[in-house]
């Protein structure tokens, strides 16, 4: 919303701006997070449509893929109770990444054992695989793959391959660097590729993985 | 592909910014990871989301205290089959028949019984529960109504399968409904509010608080809670919330601000000058086709606002003869009733008719 009131010049613009702005915004998220403390819901609904991929994407990076949809919500209300801790509201989207990686440790500690992503199917859902297409074992391998990169790596590639995000928006997003987020992506894909290479070549469970041009 | 310096500039732009020449490799994992894309619509899970707010902390603190939880899961659990048995209360009755369920992907469940690829048809009986998982999806058909499809992560009770009524309830998850049976006979009850099939092909998502929202892709669809009324048509949504119950229906075409300030209408808490200044982009920016929204509104705004609403609804639609700008601001429901058919989105003669047949005893409204 806050682009769409930047580039308004009606008396609308008035409106808008009595709708988010208190006091001036430093920029349009520092808008929405202050009349989101002032609480108007609808601001904080707005942060959550602009960030909701991004805290998708990392806790898609940690977690089992069944889990996540549930613990993005949880990440929005922790960030929620927590808005008034925010100290500079410009830096809104790297304070959210932040709580959302401490969200995913807290589900980890609370885990008995890490759930790797091709042990996240019920027995059901395993035999009913089989009968199934190959793309979806080509994605669960492929995600797997991902999985395993390091960090930066595998946040930054999941946003652009899984969440669709371009990487501007990934800088714009996560708080990062142009130049740090064409490194991660850049090195990420590499390495991503040769894991899938590996995997094609492996065996039988290799097949499944997509192919390498 | 990095050893070949020619195609590495456009593939590196493409990894970048998706433009220069596509990647097919890099398109090829896209299309196989999109199915773990986070893609539901902004604006709706926006509000479900922040509408979640008190279940989800809710949910936060039982488990952290997972014998009480257990334990009042249980009683709970005892306390719907008590409801769900008791014979003259509820719309259920083991005599009625039930409905077929395909499978479409997963293991949908049907009461105790699991849908495998390849098996015959479950058969959803009335009282019955369907549910399906996070990789599930299941369809019903019925030669005299229709076809509903379930989403995964959906619950979906059979509750009457008479002529003329067909009743299910939509307890979380979503639903979409494909529907030839005569307007006004397939009725769907969510926590939030009751889905009324004007002719129609749509779809319904709700949690399990009563938040979601209801699209309509083919005729209309009347949406109502204890007398508090919404008519979508195609191309329009329209949220719900637990506690309002439906929200103010929009065409999905139109301006961001406008939905965006309609959203915050209906169920920002705004101090009053926010809430004024709300209603002013509601106004300012809302085109012909919006006089849908804003004759929900009519009936929706305090009495200090509804003359400014009522003006720009005129101004875009002038009252048909018979309605006047008194008998509207005083919300005269034959005056409302004259005005809302002069929008050519459906005669709303068809729901008073539903609502007439309806009101009988038994019928969840």
């Amino acid at each position: 919303m806050g682009s769409n009131i930047a580039f308004r010049t009606t008396t609308t613009t008035l409106h808008l701006a009595a709708l988010n702005v208190s006091p001036v915004p430093e920029s349009p998220d520092a808008s929405l997070v202050a009349a989101a403390r002032a609480g108007d819901t609808g601001a904080f609904g707005d942060l959550y449509a602009r960030y909701s991929r991004m805290v998708h994407g990392i806790l898609l990076a940690r977690m089992p893929p069944s889990e996540v949809d549930d613990l993005v919500h949880d990440v929005f209300l922790r960030a929620f109770a927590r808005l008034n801790d925010l100290r500079d509201a410009s830096r809104f989207g790297a304070w959210l990444g932040t709580i959302t990686r401490n969200l995913s440790n807290d589900f980890h500690r609370q885990s008995r054992s890490r759930i790797e992503v091709n042990q996240d199917f019920s027995e059901v859902e395993i035999e009913d695989r089989a009968t199934e297409s190959q793309d979806d074992d080509d994605a669960i391998a492929a995600l797997e793959a991902i999985r395993s990169l390091p960090e930066s790596y595998r946040e930054t590639l999941l946003l652009r391959l899984v969440e669709g995000m371009t990487g501007p928006e990934i800088a714009l997003r996560t708080g990062l660097s142009h130049g740090s987020v064409r490194v991660n992506l850049h090195r990420g894909m590499q390495m991503l590729r040769e894991k899938l290479s590996d995997r094609a070549s492996a065996g039988p469970r290799g097949d499944c993985a997509p192919e390498i041009k | 592909m990095h050893d070949d310096p020619k195609d590495r500039p456009a593939n590196d732009e493409y990894l970048w910014d998706r433009s220069g020449e596509p990647n097919p490799e890099i398109q090829r994992i896209e299309n196989l990871l999109a199915r773990f894309r986070l893609d539901a619509p902004a604006l709706e899970i926006s509000a479900i989301a922040v509408r979640r707010e008190s279940k989800r902390r809710k949910r936060l603190i039982l488990t952290r205290w997972f014998p009480l939880a257990a334990a009042a899961a249980i009683i709970l659990a005892l306390g719907a089959g008590i409801l769900l048995l008791k014979p003259k209360t509820s719309p259920i009755s083991p005599s009625q028949s039930g409905w077929d369920v395909a499978w479409r992907s997963g293991a949908p469940q049907v009461g105790t019984e699991k849908i495998r690829s390849g098996a015959v048809n479950g058969k959803l009986g009335v009282g019955q529960l369907l549910v399906t998982d996070a990789r599930s999806r299941a369809s019903i058909q019925v030669s005299d109504l229709g076809e509903i499809d379930i989403e995964p992560q959906s619950r979906v009770r059979l509750l009457e399968t008479e002529s003329g009524r067909k009743h299910i309830s939509l307890e979380r998850g979503m639903i979409h409904a494909t529907i030839w049976a005569p307007p006004g006979e397939f009725v769907v009850d969510t926590p939030s509010a009751v889905a009324v099939d004007l002719g129609c092909a749509y779809t319904l998502q709700t949690d399990e608080s009563g938040s979601g929202i209801l699209r309509t892709s083919l005729g209309w669809v009347g949406f109502e809670r204890n007398g508090h009324e919404s008519f979508i048509p195609a191309g329009a949504a329209c949220p719900m919330d637990g506690k309002a119950g439906p929200g103010t229906p929009y065409f999905e075409d139109a301006p961001e601000p406008f939905r965006l300030a309609l959203y915050r209408v209906d169920f920002g808490s705004l101090p009053p000058d926010l809430r004024a200044a709300a209603l002013d982009v509601v106004i300012a920016e809302a085109r012909k086709r919006d006089a849908l929204s804003l004759w929900h509104l009519l009936s929706r705004v305090s009495d200090s606002e509804r003359p400014r609403v009522y003006d720009r609804l005129a101004a875009l639609v002038p009252p048909p003869s018979g309605v006047t700008r008194e008998s509207a601001l005083r919300l005269d429901p034959k005056s409302l009733d004259l005005w809302w058919n002069e929008f050519d989105l459906g005669d709303v003669e068809v729901w008073r008719h539903w609502e007439r047949s309806w009101s009988q005893p038994g019928v969840t409204k």
